[in-house]
Order: C-alpha cells, then structure tokens, then sequence
C-alpha cells in the first residue's frame, strides 16, 4: 500500500489517475418517486469525492446503487473494465473489491471487533482463521484500535464502532471505499477521530466516495466535490470552486443555510 | 381426485354429521370459555399472591407452575380422571377436562403474568411508594396495568395453543367435536366428518390467530 | 394416607409396571429426538424463505402457518390416522405421528424463526452482503445467530410442546409413554404407573421449563 503520488492534494487530484469508477445515467424510481434522474460520474483512481446535497437529495440511494443495495432501474455503472450493472455480473465477487462503511455502522454485535472484521476474510476470500485474524489485528491497528480486538460493539464508543466499520471494509483491499455519512451518528467530540482516519486512507492512496454533511473536511481532504439536490448532480468541481464560486443558485442556497448544519 | 371427494368432501355425509358436530362444537366452545375464564383468573391471581413474596405460598406457587408446565395435558387429564377416583374423589368427564386445562392455563398464564410484574420499571414502585401509596395499592393501581399490558402477546399465544387442548377431551369421551367426528367417521365409514371437525376448527380458531398477530404488531413493536 | 400410599405411591406395582415404564419412556425419546429437530429445520427453511420476499410464496407461508396454528394437534394426528388410508396412503404409526407432530410444529417454528428475522435491522444484512457475503452466508452467519438470539424463549416453549405432544400419540394406541403407563394401570388396577408417567415427565423437562421461564422473564423486561 503506497501511498500514491498521483494523488496529490489540491485541485491537481482533479484529473489524475485512471478511471476507476463510471456511472452512466443510473435513474433510480421508488414507486412515483424518482429519486435519481440520471446521474453520471466518473471517479479516477486514488481520488476522493464527497458527495454534498441536501436530505433526500438521493445521496445515499445513489451510493447504495454503486454495490447494488438498491438495484438502478436504469443506467450502467463500472469497477475498472466490469460491470457491476451488468445482468450477469458476479455480485459477491464484485462487491468485496467495494467497501461499505454506513452512517449506524451496523457492526455485527454478536461478534467482537476482530470476527467482526474476519468474517468476509474467512467466508468470501476463504482465508484461514489464523491468517484472517492476523490481517483483521493488522487493519484495526492501523485504526487505532490495537486494544480493542476482543471488545463487542456494546462495549465501544460510537467512534471505536465506525472504526471498527472503517476496518472491516478496508480488511478486504477493496479498490474503492464508500462513506455514506459516517459520522452523521457520531457525538460531535468523536467526529474528528473518525475523519482522521478518512484523512490518513487518503494519504494511503485510497479511492474514496464520502457522503457527507461536514463541510470542513470535504472542503480540505475531497479532491472533487459533487453537490446533488433532487435526484441529480447540480454542480461539480474541485473543493475551492465549489466553496468559494458556487455557480448555481441551489447551491449558494444550500452552503448559506449554514456550513457543516 | 374423485376419491378426495367421496372420502374428503362427501356432501351427504356431511349433511348426516352435520347435526352431530355441531353439538360437539357448542361443547368446544363451552369448554373452551370455562378454560379460559378459570385458567387466566387463577393464573393472575397467584401471580399477585408471589409479589408479595411470603416465603411458603412462592414454594407452592412456585412448583405448582413448574409441575403443570412440565407435565403433558393428556396425562393431567389422566391423572385427573382415572387416578384421582382411586381415593373416592370423582369427577365427570367434563369437569375434569375443564379442571386439567384450567390448571395447565393458570401455570402458564402465572409465570407469564408474574414476568410482567417483574418487567415493569422499579423506578414505577418507587414512584408510587414515595406518594404513600402501600404495597398493595401500587400493585393494583400503578403495576398491574402495565404489566398486563405487556404480556398480552404471549398470553393471547398461550391461551390459544392451550384451548386448542380441549381436543384432548375427546380421550376421554366428551361428546366435543372431535369425538363426535371419530364417531361419526367410524359409523359412516367416511371421514368427511374429520374433514368438517378441521374445518370447524380452523373457523373457531384461525380469528384467535389473526388476533393474536395484530396484537402481536400492536404491543410487541412498542419498545 | 395409607390409602394415598397404596394408591399412588405403591412399590409392588412400580415394580411391575417399570418394563412397560421403560419402554414406553424409550419411544417417546425417540419420537421427540425425531420430532423436534425436523420440525426446526423444516421452521427454519420456512422463514428463510419468508425473506425471499416474494409476494405469493408469502402469502402461502403465512397461509401454511395459521392454519396449522389454528389446527389441534390431536385433530392432525387423527386426521392422518384415519383419513390418509381411505386415499390409500398408508404409513407406519411411528411415521405418521412424526409427519402430523412436524407439519404441526414446523408451523409454530416457522412463525418464531420469521419473527426473528423480522427484529433484526436490515443493515445487518446490507453489511454482509455489501462486504462480499452471499445472501444465505449473510443469513447464516450475521442475520440468525442474531434472531435465534432474540427468541430463545419462545424456541424452548416450543420444543417443550413439542415434546409433551408426543403423549397425543398414546390416543391413536401408539406405546408411548402415557399408553404404555395406561396399560400398566389397568393390568395392575392401580394408578402408580399413571404417577410414575407424570414424575418421568417432570423430570424429562423440568429444567427446559426452568429455561424457559428464565428466558420468557428476560424477553419481556426487554420490551
Ligand atoms: N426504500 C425506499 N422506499 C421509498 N422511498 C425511499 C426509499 N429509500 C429512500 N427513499 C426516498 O428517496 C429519497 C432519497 O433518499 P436518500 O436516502 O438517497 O437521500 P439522502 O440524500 O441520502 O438524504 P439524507 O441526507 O437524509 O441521508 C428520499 O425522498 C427518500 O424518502
Ligand atoms: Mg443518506
């Protein structure tokens, strides 16, 4: 794990890199509602997205469509060269290579932090209990969470439970992370250990998708921030532009309404 | 098919076991209510007899609700009515099935009834001790309707599975429906007449059912 | 009291009436060792498939389990015993009771295992599945250790009704326990054995009810 040189802070992470991820106009109907009309966007290795927009915007239906939670009614969406949309595509496989880390985390509580993490290793890349062990010691140090391996979910902080999230999607090498507002739940004194640990993956290189109400970090750590509002990209572009020369209406609207809620 | 007709669904003998089931299931539901309306009183009654904690009564309380739990319906029953005559105590057939569910229900129904008075917060006891109410007016004015309130869903599911027992009445020759369904399906060489006793069945029973699932939606989610 | 002794409590005639005890004893452990766990399976298969979510095979599980919720087990029993071969379907008595006690019980299995399920967030499955698990590995390892978990008590309710029900067997003569201490009875015109048949019970499944009421207690307060 290297970290990488082409992911370089500032607006030179814009278009670096080779495309990791393509969506193409995925739409996305719950009955009448249509909750996504048509988004595309392409996210190159290494970089990080946030993804910004008021509630209900489909911040996270577009972010759960990406490992098919929800299932687009319409519109491809690519991991490299294979299609995740794709009729036929192979969902386990593909979705081991996407990490997932949730708003509630939805930790396992009935196994402690270390089965927490070893369950996918064991079951879907088969690895033995011992080697699983040793990656998920290896991935929960890393954040920051050395002395916690046999504690249960109950036992930790909400900000010790997201790590224990952050780990469990990062133990299985996925090539591409996705946040959705993982630290919405979280007391605001926690918060800042959790975006640490964003902050550091990036430094490592990782590709990222961050939905997220914290203004401040996709301001200092997005490479590229996408603001959505009703089912659909309003405007895009490189943190300083979108901060600090929102072209749209809608969103000059939504930062004046108070930066981070 | 033609066979599942004439064995299953035969009209004429349903017209000829018809008369006959239908006392067997006024019986039923006469049973049914008298299980039921003795069962569930004795159950809550014991189980405020035990919160107030008088050593000697909770053993009895105690292994009474243990034994009738523990031990099968069908061999209470027996007991009841082929053992008990033995030391000059009779009862007709029907009272003793009426006695053995009643008992079997008030085991079931106490423990459940006693978990509910356990289950309510003790920050309500205190509560109500501390505006001098006594032990017994908390009881009954602030714990008691909380705790039935809680319980509902497993007593409804209990008492259905336990009045569904009255069947059992029939090994010993009540006239229920099940065994005038034996009896008719003997006399008639064709069990249509089982076939119309399940029917009669699942008539009584399958409301208690939906009940018990919409209480169940409606008390169970409430956490 | 000498009379209760002689009546009741009478050594001579346990003495006789043990062979019967025992097999009899043997057959209901037989019946409840086949019993139980098929019909657990066959509950668990039932609210598996439940979280298919597909609309019809829904609406015929939940068809499947009222009914045979609102069914006396006793009427199933008698139901295959006597119906079935009139369509010239005809298995041994040990097979018949164990189909009728298993689409009986799976019926009660498969409610408790869907309501399980049901109480577990939906992000527990997300989780497995999004970090590569399949939907039964996701099932097997997250969602039922977690379900399983919250209906304990219900669950050893059940298989304690479940074995008590082997006694039902003794209606259609089959020498189970009850019948084989009902024939004792009458060959030694005594209730002993009838006692000794309740005391077995007791002691088969006294500490299952001791479970369950501990488990029953921790449910409820969890509401
Ligand atoms: N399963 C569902 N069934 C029906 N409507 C849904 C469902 N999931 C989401 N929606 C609707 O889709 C819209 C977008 O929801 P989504 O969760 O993607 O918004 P969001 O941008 O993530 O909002 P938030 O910031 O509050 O998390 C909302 O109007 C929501 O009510
Ligand atoms: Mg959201």
């Amino acid at each position: 794990m290297s970290a990488s040189a082409t992911s370089l802070p500032g607006t030179a992470g814009e278009t670096s890199g080779q495309p990791l991820l393509r969506i193409e106009d995925i739409r996305k109907s719950y009955g009448e509602l249509e909750v996504l009309k048509g988004v595309s966007l392409t996210v190159a290795e290494h970089q990080v997205v946030a993804v910004i927009g008021p509630s209900g915007s489909g911040k996270s239906t577009m972010l759960r469509c990406i490992n098919r939670l929800e299932e687009p009614n319409s519109g491809r969406i690519f991991l490299g060269r294979d299609e995740i949309t794709a009729r036929n595509a192979r969902l386990n496989e593909l979705r081991r290579n996407i990490g997932m880390v949730f708003q509630q985390f939805n930790l396992y509580p009935h196994l402690n932090a270390r089965d927490n993490v070893a369950l996918a290793l064991r079951k879907v890349l088969r690895q033995s209990k011992a080697t699983a062990y040793a990656t998920a010691e290896k991935t929960l140090s890393r954040v920051g969470l050395a002395e916690k391996f046999t504690a249960f979910p109950a036992q930790l902080s909400g900000g010790q439970q997201q790590r224990v999230g952050i780990a469990r999607a990062l133990a299985m090498e996925p090539k591409v992370v996705l946040f959705d507002e993982p630290t919405s739940a979280l007391d605001p004194e926690l918060v800042s250990g959790v975006l640490a640990v964003i902050r550091d993956l990036k430094a490592l290189g990782y590709t990222m998708v961050v939905v997220t109400h914290e203004m401040g970090f996709a301001r200092d750590v997005a490479d590229h921030v996408i603001f959505m509002d009703h089912g659909q990209i309003v405007e895009q572009g490189p943190p300083a532009q979108i901060f600090s020369a929102p072209k749209s209406e809608r969103l000059r609207d939504f930062l004046s309404k108070g930066l981070g809620h | 098919m033609d066979n599942i007709y004439r064995y299953f669904f035969n009209l004429d003998v349903m017209r000829q076991s018809l008369p006959f089931l239908l006392n067997g299931l006024w019986l039923t539901i006469g049973i049914a209510l008298m299980v039921i309306a003795c069962g569930l009183t004795l159950g809550l009654g014991l189980a405020v007899v035990r919160a107030f904690q008088i050593r000697i009564l909770n053993i009895f309380i105690i292994a009474f609700a243990d034994i009738f739990r523990a031990i099968p319906a069908l061999v209470i029953l027996m007991l009841v009515y082929f053992a008990l005559p033995s030391v000059g105590i009779t009862f007709s057939s029907i009272t003793s099935v009426v006695i053995t569910l009643s008992l079997v229900l008030a085991a079931f129904s106490l423990e459940i009834f006693w978990a509910g008075i356990t289950a309510v917060n003790p920050g309500q006891w205190e509560a109500a001790r501390s505006t001098g109410l006594t032990f017994t007016q908390t009881l009954r004015h602030v714990v008691l309707g909380q705790a039935i309130r809680m319980v509902i869903p497993p007593l409804t599911n209990r008492t259905i599975a336990i009045t569904k027992y009255t069947a059992i009445a029939s090994a010993v020759s009540v006239p229920e429906i099940l065994n005038q369904a034996s009896t008719q399906q003997a006399q008639l060489a064709n069990p249509t007449p089982l076939t119309l006793a399940a029917i009669l069945y699942i008539l009584m029973f399958l409301p208690l059912v939906f009940l018990s699932r919409y209480l169940e939606h409606h008390y169970g989610k409430g956490r | 009291m000498d009379q209760i002794i002689s009546s009741y409590f009478n050594l001579s005639v346990l003495r006789q009436a043990l062979p019967y005890l025992q097999n009899g004893l043997i057959l209901t452990l037989w019946l409840s060792i086949s019993i139980v766990p098929l019909a657990m399976i066959a509950g668990l298969v039932i609210a598996m498939l439940f979280d298919l979510r597909q609309k019809w095979l829904n609406a015929l599980l939940v068809v499947y389990i009222d009914l045979f919720r609102a069914f006396p087990p006793l009427v199933l029993i008698i139901f295959i015993f006597f119906g079935l071969p009139f369509l010239g379907i005809r298995f041994s008595e040990f097979v018949s009771f164990v189909l009728a006690a298993t689409l009986n019980g799976a019926a009660y299995f498969g409610e408790i295992f869907r309501a399980g399920i049901a109480s577990i967030p939906r992000g527990q499955y997300e989780a497995a599945v999004a970090s590569g698990l399949t939907p039964l590995q996701a099932m097997i390892h997250v969602v039922l250790p977690q379900a399983i978990r919250n209906v304990l008590a219900p669950l050893t309710g059940n298989i304690i009704e479940l074995v008590k029900a082997t006694s039902l067997a003794s209606v259609v003569a089959m020498p189970e326990l009850l019948r084989s201490a009902r024939i004792a009875q009458g060959n030694t015109y005594n209730a002993t054995p009838l006692i000794a048949a309740a005391v077995i019970y007791l002691i088969l499944l006294w500490p299952a009810v001791r479970l369950a009421s501990r488990l029953e207690r921790r449910a409820i307060a969890r509401r």
